[in-house]
């Protein structure tokens, strides 16, 4: 009956809990809409950082750590197949590939530019950058003289697929070394910075014109990224077993900012979620303090007739978190259809640095719709404890003589 | 209803105060609303507090339902202390042997009239299926069999108050005790609730305590107890109720 009276008093005066029920919906379909957007940007980000960088790296510690050039740390080819050897023990790899970068010079008799390049396996599909690929087409053998231009460094050098360029660069031994390659492909990497400086030439290659046989890092994906952390631990106990000098970094210890990033957006989120509890909590405070005073002379009334504080309590509180319920319910709903149809709307955004359009995406999740729900949930059960407090504590007397 | 057992031992004491006081501090005023108050009712009575505004009618009646403390005094109920009875326990008497009207009926009006009669049966955690049949014996006695589904804004006056009787009947009270029950009805309506009442405390020995400044309640009285400016000024013994 405690459950039916309240349902019947919170649509008692329809007017005003329509008021209620708007302001928890509009509150939660705003931070149903924010928690998506910055799930769905944390996600992105951490979803290409991995893609980029593989869920863990194995290679020297100072290389990796960012204390020596690649060039000063790389690995021995006989270390590099048994570190690949262990790596393959483990079950959900999604792939293995290994790279080697260096600095050098890019162009022609007419002037030549910095070149950031990598020297990479062709063969291994998550890392041969071929889905970036604009124009032309990607490297195609591991000893060919190729090279992937960025679209920026390509259109500054005036060279596009089918034109031969000229790289020059240090080898491992401190000369200097030079080839002439064909420019096949040109890739729209989303960094313009870094677009102006890069190209990718297969790891044979690079590593004759660097004269070595050793490579600087290797790259693993898995199936799972949450595990990252978990083989990380176990390669590094296989690598000390096997007397192997080589540590292993999980993606997100390679990409500090990322840490940044995500407690930005974290904090974006925390003060929106807050903001919205607060305006749900008073705006529903005021209309619940309204609604239970005017009802004195009832709690006086259930008093008399023998129910308890606690029950006239119990009753008030009910209310509030029916409101909350229903509006929970409401707000998660609005805020999932608005979040389908602004995803519809298929808008994008280029961001700061970059040069190519990035959607923007809204994610509807369990977290999205879960967390609105039990922030007014909570909102209204605390808005309602004041004036419940209030009415139940009355005394019988105070409250019949109430109007 | 059926008879009650108490009726065969008509006369037991049901409620009763003694030197009953209680004073308000008004600014620097201390004004006494009741003042040393003895009295009575007993198994069976129909007993009529009778007096004009300002006279302590319900500040007595309060006391008597256990709603409000003396500030000196006592009131036994069934020959029991109640003054250091804590909260709870006062509820505890007033769900399960205290009946209440009121002058303004108090009904639930998100409640069904059904509802509203079976609101204190919740409260003793009364079965389901026996708070059906008590419910449906009340509104039978009360006369309004038919009016289960109806809210309290689809009765007339005179119907209110019928519902808020078999509302303070359904618990099987000890003592009903009815604040000005006819002041907020005509005088025809009036008088049905009133001979209601007397139908009740007549037919099935319901102990009746009623407060009003009404001279008509005065004819359905076995007792009158005047009182003015706190005190009660005298009582008068009508016998057996005035048959309906």
């Amino acid at each position: 009956m405690t459950i039916k009276i309240a349902a019947r008093n919170v649509f008692r005066n329809r007017r005003r809990t329509l008021i209620s029920l708007l302001v928890i919906g509009i509150g939660l379909t705003i931070l149903s809409f924010v928690l998506g957007f910055v799930g769905e940007a944390i996600t992105a980000a951490q979803r290409s950082l991995a893609m980029e960088l593989g869920a863990l790296q194995i290679g020297d510690p100072r290389v990796l750590d960012g204390k020596a050039s690649g060039l000063e740390g790389l690995i021995d080819p006989e270390v590099a197949q048994r570190a690949l050897a262990l790596v393959e023990e483990l079950p959900n790899v999604a792939g293995v590939t290994t790279q080697v970068r260096f600095a050098g010079l890019v162009g022609d008799e007419q002037g030549s530019t910095l070149l950031l390049a990598r020297g990479i396996v062709p063969e291994d599909c998550m890392a041969n950058y071929a889905c970036l690929i604009v124009a032309g087409r990607g490297l195609e053998g591991s000893e060919a003289r190729e090279i992937v231009l960025g679209e920026r460094l390509a259109e500054r050098l005036g060279v596009g697929p089918g034109d031969r360029v000229n790289v020059a660069t240090g080898t491992v031994s401190g000369t200097l070394n030079a080839a002439t390659v064909t420019v096949v492909g040109v890739v729209q990497y989303g960094e313009a910075q870094v677009e102006e400086r890069l190209g990718f030439v297969p790891l044979g290659f690079a590593q004759r014109l660097l004269r070595t046989s050793g490579v600087e890092r290797i790259l693993v994906w898995l199936d799972d990224l949450d595990q990252a952390s978990g083989f990380a631990g176990q390669l590094t106990r296989a690598f000390s077993s096997a007397g192997l000098p080589l540590a292993v970094r999980t993606w997100d210890e390679l990409t500090p900012f990322f840490a940044s990033l995500e407690t930005f957006w974290s904090a974006f989120s925390g003060f929106t979620t807050l903001a919205v509890f607060a305006l749900v909590l008073f705006s529903v405070l005021e209309v619940l303090t309204i609604s239970f005073l005017e009802r004195t002379r009832e709690v006086g009334t259930v008093r008399a007739l023998g129910a308890s504080r606690g029950r006239v309590f119990a009753g008030f509180v009910s209310e509030g978190v029916l409101v909350g319920i229903v509006g929970g319910l409401g707000g998660a709903v609005s805020g999932a259809i608005v979040a389908v149809l602004f995803n519809a709307l298929g808008l994008t955004f280029v961001p700061p640095g970059g040069n190519m359009p990035q959607p923007i995406r809204v994610a509807v999740s369990a977290s999205t719709l879960v967390i609105p729900f039990l922030v007014a949930l909570g909102a209204t059960f605390l808005s309602s404890l004041y004036p419940a407090a209030k009415n139940a504590r009355l005394t019988v007397v105070e409250a019949l003589r109430s109007l | 209803m059926q008879r009650s057992s108490f009726c065969y031992v008509a006369g037991t004491p049901v409620l009763e105060t003694q030197g009953l006081t209680k004073h308000y501090t008004l600014g620097q005023e201390t004004v006494r609303a009741l003042d040393r108050v003895d009295f009575t009712a007993v198994q069976g009575d129909f007993a009529v507090v009778n007096g004009p505004s300002g006279s302590g009618k319900t500040t007595l009646l309060n006391m008597l339902a256990l709603i409000d403390r003396p500030s000196e005094g006592e009131v036994l109920f069934e020959g029991r202390p109640t003054r250091r009875l804590s909260e709870g326990e006062l509820a505890l008497l007033r769900r399960e042997k205290i009946g209440l009207v009121f002058q303004t009926f108090n009904l639930i009006p998100v409640l069904s009239v059904a509802e509203n009669v079976e609101y204190p049966l919740l409260l003793t955690k009364t079965p389901r299926g026996e708070r059906r049949g008590r419910v449906a014996a009340r509104l039978e006695e009360v006369g309004l069999s038919g009016f289960e589904k109806r809210r309290p804004d689809e009765l007339s006056g005179g119907q209110r108050q019928r519902v808020a009787v078999a509302r303070a009947l359904v618990t099987a009270p000890r003592i009903v005790l009815a604040d000005e029950p006819t002041a907020n009805l005509d005088s025809a309506t009036g008088r049905q609730i009133m001979e209601l009442l007397q139908g009740l405390n007549r037919d099935h020995c319901v102990t009746f305590l009623v407060v009003t400044h009404d001279p008509s309640v005065l004819d359905y009285a076995q007792r009158v107890l005047t009182i003015r400016d706190g005190r009660i000024q005298g009582e008068e013994k009508r016998g057996a109720p005035r048959p309906a």
